[in-house]
């Protein structure tokens, strides 16, 4: 099994405003695990996991940025050769989703490959339900849903992107957002 | 007879040959040809080839015949000889095999051709079937092909000289009706198409635009001499020019030519197409400079290697000899500003060349320098240095520069946007192109040796006396850019810092007591330890970072304190050094040294002690309108941060790959976050200086905001409070942030450690600098010089030309991947400098050839963009037809191209008193312009019953070439074989 294909090392890089849910993210895919009490990343955060895609297997060096505006001038330096980068914000904040241009900006100013695949993923779309069980309650829940599917979608759309909705916390769409953008990476080198 | 008669075979076929056929629109260019070249097969095996085309028997029944009497394909432009001499598109040809004899005797071949008409018959084979005899050079074949009923000869005369009866149509039209010996009478007419060939080889008129720069005047080397990749041919690349004209199937009682008369006028002619002949290889002096420079990178000496011989004694401590040398220069009371000529001189005096021996001579390297460094002219007092002559000329082509490389940006952003190269004109991109200029006009290797040990020399000077390095983008280095790049803007990174220590030293002209940063004896007990290792302290573990924006007062700088504790020796350098600033800077720093004195007598201040009641410092604005969560009204104010620290791409490959060495753990995850840590525990140390009693609840409000979580709660009254908290992933007992929060001392930015040590980072790229053998020199130079190159040929103004464009869109591709290969591979690049000399060519040829045409061009109603386009054609294809043949705007402007050239061969060969003006200018407008052909060439055809005046008729055809040492008749002759 290990000798079916070449290994292939990838870098994938993620990036999103702070408190997204970016290390949550790659906690579930990489541990299945997921952790409500994971501290905030400092600098960059790094970890390796192996799948395989369209049968092959390809080896993906994942590195976790802060999302704090003080950290941005310290990590863009890891955004260099990267082939995917998965580009995280939270339904639930209205504002984590309008800063996506400016990080797009930031990408393309930094990263060094113009063809790189980018993925964008709607995090914490468990909050959706907020556990309100009356209507009526609903406005007074601060954690429901800001950005609608649609809204996201045309976003990437836009920006050429892949797109998808997801969450750390119940597993949803996690293990697809990675494997999809590693199947577009592998088809472009 | 198997062996001796073992023969290549070779088939060659076009696709357009069904039956029926259609005229191929460009019959040259669609022909096509299989040569078989290796295949060796016996004359047996042959005939199981033949019968395949026996299915085709049908449809081809008359190909061979249409082929030969067909005008569309007369004259193909590039096409096997057999096509050109029999008109045919389909063959076989049988030659002797490469260690076979030739065929040399009349009885060989044919017994040879009688197989040959054996083998068609028995197949029913109508492709003709040709054997090739005697030498090969003579290409001489004789074939047969058979079609029911008929068969037909293609017989060949070859001479070396052409017989002066047989010199002219009249003679040939002979030749043909004697071979025919027609049996009816009278003969039917002979078709007859006539083409002349007239070569142009004299360009002696038109002003080829490339002058070939001299190179051995070493006098008058001006500036642009360094700044520009030289372009262009050395010799006309565009040797001849040969104009055809064309008169296509006329009646032969339409046209005589013989030896005294002669119809056939090239201004009549309604058919006229020209080609040219391309100079092979010529001399491009773009192509020269990059191909030498490139072989530079296979170089293996070193520096020292090259330059040991001419060096007095060997260089041991670079640290050491340059401080020497510095000190030599201050021995002179007064000195000027740090001009280039004092850096030029510390430099050489610290090679200690021997002045003969060096292989840049020195005023040609103060030049290079100048140029590599105008802004050390600026600031020059010198004059004897500096050429005020040539600092003009330096300025007038800056600015002329400036221009063109904007219009060349618009062109070309898109285009350069993915180099990894160095902007257009940085210092970076004038030393590739210098280095390539030296390596290849002044000297060589050992040339670029010296320019670049004077380079690093020039470098370390400027580190050492705060001088930024001019034409560098400023800030962090940019990864887009080349590593050279980045680490030159890295030096400049470092010198910008210690300028801003240095301005901060000489500001403190009132310096404040009451916050120290260490006491000055602490930090000198602390230097003596390390004396020996470079007088700048700098590197100190208690080394402080003063702030640039601080506009409180400077704390004492621990550099000046070295003065007090340092030996006498380091005093005297730090004299000199300071003796080779700036004037301007003189008062200031006289005032300082005072000052230093002042602060070293005040030494005893206590040092700062760390209280919850500290004075707020390191304020940089108010934050919003936060205010402290712990004493309501006080505001939150944002602190002055460190810069983080600049990085190159190295560094940051080696920093990642030491992060991802920690391995996914948590501990090592834990690990990671710690060693990233001390840019977050600067801030925190920032925020607590600017905010005395703050919490982290409000450092995490400025600088995480998404962690600290509002909540509205409406009380019983109605009223709507707003209470925060930090997120639950911040309130973690024993989490990084908080962890860091605690051990965070209020400590303003410019007390703090600092992140990036400037002195540190500054050796460590002069070290890198330092260690480049000349071959790493060029090698990572190439991205810039292949940036420069392709700037050149943009610059030409060439593009419209399509092979141009190609080649072009290959180049740009195959740079960008060898300048973002981790690696730079001098393969990549020779390959590139190859393409950029063969881009080179074309344009020098276009040129050419449109100086040419332009300059007869006068009155002539044509547009720029159709004669440009004419050029381009020019180029690409094999022949091109002018339009309207001599009486068409190109027929005119050829015509006048010929008429010059006969107008001076004219008068260059009448003697003096011969000459006689009036009589060349009255007959200018003449046939007279164009000289005598240099080939004639006939194709006569007819149809006539043979041999038989009962046999059918059957087409018969001769061509006929007329060179100056080469006749040649080609003849077709049927017969009719079934009524004979």
């Amino acid at each position: 099994m290990d000798d079916q294909s070449i290994l292939t090392t990838l870098k994938i890089l993620i990036i999103g405003e702070s408190g997204v849910g970016k290390s949550s993210l790659l906690l579930r895919f990489t541990d299945d695990t997921f952790d409500p009490e994971l501290s905030a990343t400092i600098g960059v955060d790094f970890k390796v996991k192996t799948i395989t895609v369209d049968g092959n297997k390809a080896k993906l060096a994942i590195w976790d940025t802060a999302g704090q505006e003080r950290f941005r001038t310290l990590t863009p330096s890891y955004y260099r050769g990267a082939q995917g980068v998965i580009l995280v914000y939270d339904v639930s904040s209205k504002q984590s989703f309008t800063q996506l241009g400016n990080w797009l900006n930031e990408l393309e100013t930094f990263s060094t490959k113009h063809d790189i695949v980018k993925m964008l993923v709607g995090n914490k779309i468990d909050k959706d339900q907020c556990g309100v069980k009356s209507y009526w309650l609903q406005d007074q829940c601060d954690d429901r849903r800001e950005i609608s599917r649609d809204e996201g979608l045309k976003f990437a759309r836009k920006h050429h992107m892949l797109f998808i909705e997801a969450s750390a916390k119940t597993k949803e769409g996690v293990q697809c957002a990675f494997e999809e953008l590693v199947e577009k990476v592998s088809k472009t080198i | 007879m198997s062996n001796s008669c073992s023969l290549l075979t070779s088939i060659s076929s076009s696709p357009n040959t069904v039956w029926p056929r259609v005229p191929p629109v460009h019959p040259s260019g669609e022909q096509k040809e299989q040569q078989d070249g290796s295949a060796k097969e016996e004359l047996s095996t042959k005939e199981d080839n033949g019968t395949k085309d026996n299915k085709d028997q049908a449809e081809c029944c008359s190909v061979a015949w249409q082929d030969m009497m067909s005008v569309e394909n007369d004259f193909p432009s590039r096409t096997h000889c057999l096509s050109r001499w029999y008109g045919l598109h389909n063959f076989i040809v049988l030659s002797p095999g490469p260690q076979m004899d030739e065929i040399t005797t009349e009885s060989r071949l044919n017994l040879l051709l009688s197989s040959v008409t054996i083998a068609l018959n028995n197949t029913g084979c109508q492709t003709p079937i040709f054997v090739q005899a005697h030498q090969k050079w003579r290409k001489l074949f004789y074939g047969r092909s058979e079609f029911p009923g008929f068969s037909t000869n293609y017989e060949m005369v070859h001479l070396k000289t052409v017989p002066q009866q047989y010199s002219h149509l009249a003679g040939l039209l002979d030749v043909f009706k004697a071979k025919l010996s027609s049996p009816v009478s009278p003969a039917p007419p002979v078709s007859v198409t006539v083409r002349f060939t007239y070569l142009l080889q004299d360009w002696v008129h038109y002003g080829w635009p490339q002058a070939p720069p001299d190179f051995d005047s070493n006098s008058d080397i001006g500036f642009t001499d360094f700044g520009d990749l030289p372009f262009g041919a050395c010799e006309d690349p565009v040797s001849e020019l040969h104009l055809s004209a064309t008169w296509p199937s006329l009646s032969e009682e339409m046209i005589v030519e013989d030896d005294v008369y002669s119809d056939l006028d090239p201004l009549q002619a309604p058919h006229w197409c020209i080609r040219v002949r391309m100079t092979d290889s010529p001399t491009c002096l773009l192509g020269d400079f990059l191909l030498d420079f490139v072989q530079l990178c296979r170089k293996t000496e070193s520096t020292n290697q090259l330059l040991s011989k001419s060096l007095l004694s060997p260089t041991s401590e670079t640290d050491v000899d340059v401080s020497q040398a510095l000190s030599r220069l201050t021995e002179p009371a007064p000195i000027p500003l740090p001009s280039l000529g004092t850096v030029v001189t510390s430099a050489t005096s610290k090679l200690a060349m021997k002045p003969e021996e060096a292989p840049i001579p020195n005023d040609l390297l103060n030049k290079i320098l100048l140029f590599l460094f105008p802004d050390a002219k600026s600031d020059a007092m010198d004059v004897d240095k500096v050429d005020t002559g040539h600092g003009g000329a330096s300025d007038d082509m800056s600015s002329s520069k400036s221009d063109s490389s904007q219009t060349l940006n618009e062109q070309s952003k898109e285009m350069f946007k993915q180099f990894k190269s160095a902007p257009v004109d940085s210092l970076p991109y004038r030393l590739a192109v210098c280095m390539c200029i030296i390596n290849h006009s002044y000297g060589g290797v050992r040339a670029v040796a010296h320019l670049w040990q004077e380079f690093v020399l020039e470098m370390r000077f400027r580190w050492e006396n705060s001088i930024l390095i001019p034409d560098l983008a400023a800030g962090s280095p940019n990864m887009g850019c080349s590593l050279l790049f980045q680490k030159l803007q890295m030096l400049n990174c470092c010198i910008e810092r210690k300028k801003a220590h240095e301005a901060l030293q000489s500001e403190s002209s009132t310096p404040s007591n009451d916050i120290l940063a260490s006491t000055p004896m602490e930090v000198d007990t602390e230097d003596n330890k390390k004396e020996q290792k470079e007088c700048s302290t700098s590197s100190d573990e208690e080394e402080f970072f003063e702030c640039v924006e601080s506009s409180d007062e400077a704390s004492v700088p621990p550099r000046d304190t070295s003065i007090g504790g340092g030996g006498d020796a380091k005093l005297r350098r730090r004299r000199s050094k300071r003796a080779m600033d700036a004037e301007k800077r003189r008062s200031s720093m006289k005032q300082k040294s005072d000052d230093d004195q002042s602060l070293l007598e005040e030494s005893d201040t206590p040092s700062f002690t760390d209280t919850l009641t500290h004075q707020p410092e390191g304020r940089l604005r108010p934050y919003n309108d936060l205010y402290l969560l712990n004493i309501p009204g006080e505001q939150l104010y944002v602190p002055i941060t460190q810069e983080p620290a600049p990085m190159t791409e190295d560094m940051l490959e080696e920093q990642a790959e030491v992060l991802a060495k920690l391995g996914t753990s948590s501990e090592g995850a834990h690990l990671r976050a710690r060693m990233q840590s001390a840019c977050l525990l600067s801030d925190m140390e920032a925020f607590k200086a600017a905010n005395p009693a703050c919490t982290l609840g409000d450092f995490v409000r400025w600088y995480s905001p998404r962690d600290w979580v509002e909540e509205e709660t409406v009380d019983d009254t109605g009223k709507v409070t707003v209470k925060g908290q930090l997120s639950q992933r911040m309130q973690i007992p024993g989490n990084m942030w908080l962890e860091v929060w605690q051990s965070a001392k209020p400590v303003p930015c410019r007390r703090q450690r600092r992140l990036f040590d400037d002195t540190k980072e500054a050796e460590k790229v002069l070290h890198w600098l330092a260690a480049m053998k000349p071959a790493d020199v060029a090698t990572r130079l190439m991205p810039m010089s292949v940036h420069a190159a392709i700037a050149t040929i943009i610059a030409q103004g060439e593009n419209h030309l399509p092979s141009l464009q190609t080649l072009l869109g290959q180049i740009t591709m195959k740079a960008t991947q060898a300048m973002r290969a981790p690696h730079m591979d001098c393969h990549r690049f020779e390959e590139l400098m190859n393409k950029l000399a063969q881009a080179e060519m074309i344009i020098t040829r276009a040129q050419s050839l449109h100086t040419k045409f332009n300059e007869e061009r006068h009155d002539v109603d044509i547009s720029d963009d159709a004669l440009s386009s004419f050029v381009s054609t020019l180029l690409d294809q094999p022949e091109v037809d002018i339009v309207g043949a001599a009486r068409g705007p190109l027929g005119i402007i050829i015509q006048r191209l010929f008429a010059t050239a006969q107008k001076s061969a004219g008068l260059f060969n009448l003697s003096e008193d011969e000459r006689d003006g009036e009589e060349y200018t009255s007959r200018s407008s003449g046939s007279s312009d164009f000289p005598t052909p240099v080939g004639k060439e006939y194709i006569l055809r007819t149809t006539v019953p043979r041999p038989a005046p009962w046999s059918r008729p059957s087409p018969q055809r001769m061509y006929c070439v007329l060179l100056k040492d080469d006749f040649r008749l080609a003849g077709a002759y049927s017969t009719d074989t079934t009524f004979q």
